[in-house]
């Protein structure tokens, strides 16, 4: 993303434009540099999730994974199949977790949305530990 | 594209490892044969539970399930922690 993107959004999330502006804004930039606001150029294929001890960490465990965005996508597919009563357990016990998700509520028509929206995912969280969540 | 090959590998800490090189596409020609002979029973069993609602469930699932494996291709997960590393990659 760009630093003026970013800006934009900015300032779109501080209140100071509303949504049309920062839509007006997003488009000048794209006819700018010749690309859609949606479509940044590039096309993920994979969400990577890495996961590597910070300084202070007494835990040093390391986690580097890569998945296949249509692997998600499929994966995804293959869960609309379960039973009703399955995916009522399924939710209960994500609850439990403290996870308010219900699976029955991603139709097919949505999942393509779903993980084209994963493509500008990129989670950055540094504490003990550092987890990084990016498309690549 | 479907997995070609599959590596695991296991390592603990103390010495102990245990790695191997799976070639998958042996496994899908083998399945191939299978899936051919199975494919009209599970079109009849769908046809006979169609009306229950499970037919169409059945008939979907199959390729549902062709699609997750073949887009498995890729796929890595490499875990390392005090005691043992985890290594699975799919080419």
């Amino acid at each position: 993303m760009s630093e003026e993107r970013k800006k934009i959004l900015e300032m779109l999330a501080e209140g100071k434009i509303n949504v049309e502006e920062a839509e007006k804004l997003l488009s000048a930039l794209s006819e700018d540099t010749g690309t859609f606001p949606e479509d940044s150029g590039k096309n993920p294929r994979y969400l990577r999730i890495m996961i590597e001890p910070g300084p202070e960490s007494k835990n040093q465990d390391r986690v580097n994974v890569r998945v296949p965005l249509k692997l998600i996508r499929a994966g995804l597919k293959l869960a609309s199949f379960i039973p009703g009563d399955a995916q009522t357990k399924v939710n209960e016990a994500l609850h439990e977790k403290g996870i308010e998700a219900d699976f029955s509520d991603i139709k097919p028509q949505n999942l393509d949305e779903l993980v084209s929206q994963l493509n500008d995912l990129t989670v950055n969280i540094e504490s003990k530990e550092t987890v990084r969540i990016f498309c690549e | 594209m479907m997995p070609l090959t599959m590596k695991i590998s296991i390592r603990k800490n103390t010495g102990k490892a245990f790695s191997l090189w799976i070639p998958l596409f042996i496994i899908w020609l083998a399945a191939i044969p299978v899936v051919i002979l199975l494919s009209p029973l599970v079109l009849l069993v769908s046809l006979i539970l169609w009306p229950t609602g499970k037919g169409k469930v059945i008939l979907y699932f199959f390729p549902a399930l062709f699609r997750l494996i073949w887009y498995m291709s890729g796929l890595n997960i490499d875990i390392q922690t005090k005691s043992s590393t985890f290594y699975l990659n799919l080419l």
